[in-house]
């Protein structure tokens, strides 16, 4: 249902109508308010450093919203479930830890990538059993998973970074290369370094049309709205939630092994709670509910995107690299209380 | 409105199709069902009456699949009846229409209406997605149907009138062309002229004496109106078991008055 829009009276024609117009996109479409932020935000980089809109800079962008994003994704199906996922960070380190632990022994690279994405997707299903049949919240549940995968990804690497093969195609695939100035843009090598951001862009749609046009996206909508009416009407909301928290683990798991190809390493304490923390963010400012019932994926890939853009255009606008988190923290917050309004004008507007 | 037709009365010999044997029931120390034992004719309307707390939701919720019986024995059609989940009594065709309607506020009213029976179309034959273009306009029409008047099918539930929510609840038991209907207080949220749609849909499905129906009603003159027999629950047993054509709303408020059951319980 659209937000009606009037015809537009001599009075407040030309202007009126555009800006109810805006109005409207904003109302109907909760991705569009957090589109207008990223705008604004390249666009006051751009005014402040030309350097920001360069192939150089924006493929440090792409591949820091691409990471965030891919664990973001993760957190927005749980968060649309009620509940959350701290651990994903450590999933993120273990995974490719444990990927090129298994290539050193001699094994084939991609077997073990494999067994890395199932240490995620298992991890994952532990933090959802933990959390459903045992009735432990999933903050705490999460918070013990996160310190013991962590210790975990550590101990097995003898607290070192572990190298990264190179076994073509796998690398290709996976994000070979990071940018570098004097690499031609349009060139297979070019597309490589954007492999973060173009798997994230790709998990984006799949989950946005699995929440739109799946059996499976309904019901994760359903169990986090309303949990009791879900089951009394036959969701499985126990099966529903875990298989949510295993794809998270999943997603963890597979950022981190592109990560390591990436930098050709895996290191230990890479990821851990910051990136967590981070992606929860980027969720939170794309315009998913804490509450459950509600977000997209589309509006979680943009949220990336702002919180790599604050943490890259600001030390590019001169900002010392710790006052990002000063802006961080207050987009936080603003894109809560925007969250709010909006959601307020919606149910007004219609 | 117009007098809605006769309805014949039910065959002395109308077959059982539900059977409940000293079902009881527990929430930790709480007893909820003491022994509950209950038989429902096929086509038959029979009221659950009795006070908050009696047992009357939870006896519901056992047979709709949402809470497991500690004990006791359940008949459907003549078999022992085992539900793991609610989805295991829809399939064989028990419907419920709970008390808090079970509706999903972020969902659009077909959305809801479809929910765990979602229509699906395989994308070029092979991926299984939501055919929604399908529930969109089967929900439409249903609705148009029944005579129920919702703007849009495409509203999210939450914007709903009580009236409109409770319409769409009963709307979606019904789709699933149920054996048996369970309405938990189906008439609690509605207005007076909205509560007289209700019973007369009740009073239609009464008459064609296709589905048989178990309704908690707190309203005894509306009892009266649409049901055929009535079962009293009182502290977790059945205390009281009548036709409503033996009995009178006057008769009825005085036994509950006078103490019913007490003298028959402990």
């Amino acid at each position: 249902m659209s937000a009606a829009v009037p015809e537009p009276t001599p009075q407040d024609a030309p202007f009126g109508a555009a800006a109810r117009a805006v109005l409207a996109v904003l109302a109907r479409y909760r991705e569009a308010s957090i589109a207008l932020v990223a705008l604004v935000l390249v666009a006051y980089f751009q005014a402040r450093n030309p350097a920001f809109l360069t192939t150089a800079e924006l493929s440090v962008v792409l591949r820091d919203a691409g990471e965030i994003a891919l664990i973001a994704i993760g957190e927005t199906l749980l968060m649309i479930t009620g509940e959350i996922d701290l651990s994903a960070g450590s999933t993120f380190a273990l995974a490719p830890v444990v990927m090129n632990l298994i290539a050193g022994s001699g094994q084939p690279l991609i077997l073990g990538a494999f067994v890395g994405l199932l240490i995620g997707v298992a991890i994952g299903f532990v933090n959802g059993v933990i959390t459903v049949r045992f009735r432990v919240p999933s903050l705490i549940a999460t918070l013990g998973t996160l310190f013991f995968v962590s210790g975990l990804a550590v101990t097995l690497a003898h607290s070192q970074p572990v190298a990264t093969l190179v076994q073509e195609p796998f690398n290709v695939i996976f994000g070979e290369n990071l940018y570098s100035p004097t690499t031609p843009l349009w060139s297979f090598h070019t597309l490589t370094a954007f492999t973060p951001f173009l798997w994230a862009f790709a998990a984006a749609c799949a989950v946005a049309v699995t929440l739109r046009w799946t059996t499976f996206g309904l019901h994760t909508i359903a169990t986090g709205s309303n949990m009791t009416g879900a089951r009394e009407i036959g969701v499985h909301v126990e099966r529903t939630k875990i298989a949510n928290f295993m794809i998270a683990g999943g997603l963890a798991a597979l950022i981190g092994i592109i990560n390591a190809v990436q930098y050709t390493s895996a290191d230990p304490i890479a990821g851990g709670s910051g990136l967590t923390l981070q992606a929860i963010a980027a969720a939170v400012i794309g315009g998913t509910s804490l509450f459950g019932g509600s977000g997209t994926a589309i509006g979680t890939l943009l949220g990336a995107f702002v919180v790599a853009a604050l943490n890259n255009g600001l030390v590019l606008i001169g900002a010392q690299a710790t006052q990002s988190d000063i802006y961080l923290g207050a987009a936080i917050v603003a894109a809560m209380i925007l969250n709010v309004w909006t959601g307020t004008f919606r149910m007004r507007a219609r | 409105m117009s007098r809605p037709p006769e309805v014949r009365p039910l065959a002395d010999d109308a077959d059982v199709i539900l059977r409940a044997v000293h079902v009881h029931k527990s929430f930790g120390a709480v007893t909820a069902l003491r022994d509950v034992n209950l038989f429902l004719r096929r086509g038959e309307v029979l009221a659950l009456v009795g006070d908050n707390g009696a047992g009357k939701s939870t006896f519901i919720k056992i047979l709709s699949g949402f809470h497991q019986p500690d004990g006791g024995t359940i008949e459907w059609e003549g078999a022992p009846l085992r539900l793991r989940s609610p989805a295991d009594a829809r399939a064989l065709g028990i419907e419920t229409v709970y008390q808090d309607l079970a509706l999903i506020n972020d969902l659009t009213v077909y959305q809801n209406m479809f929910l765990g029976r979602e229509l699906k179309a395989r994308l070029w034959g092979l991926v299984p997605l939501l055919d929604n273009r399908r529930m969109r306009r089967e929900a439409r029409e249903y609705l148009d149907g029944l005579g129920i008047n919702i703007p849009s099918v495409d509203s999210t539930v939450a914007l709903l009138s009580g009236g409109q929510r409770q319409s769409i609840a009963v709307a979606r038991a019904l789709r699933g062309t149920p054996k048996l209907l369970m309405l938990d207080e189906p008439l609690a949220a509605l207005g007076v002229r909205e509560s007289a749609h209700v019973l007369a849909l009740i009073q239609e499905l009464r008459r064609r004496r296709e589905v048989s129906i178990i309704m908690i009603v707190h309203n005894y003159s509306q009892i009266f109106e649409v049901c055929d027999r009535l079962n009293f629950l009182f502290a977790g047993e059945i205390v009281l078991d009548t036709p409503t054509s033996a009995t009178s709303e006057i008769a009825l408020i005085e036994l509950v008055k006078s103490g019913l059951g007490r003298a028959g319980v402990r």
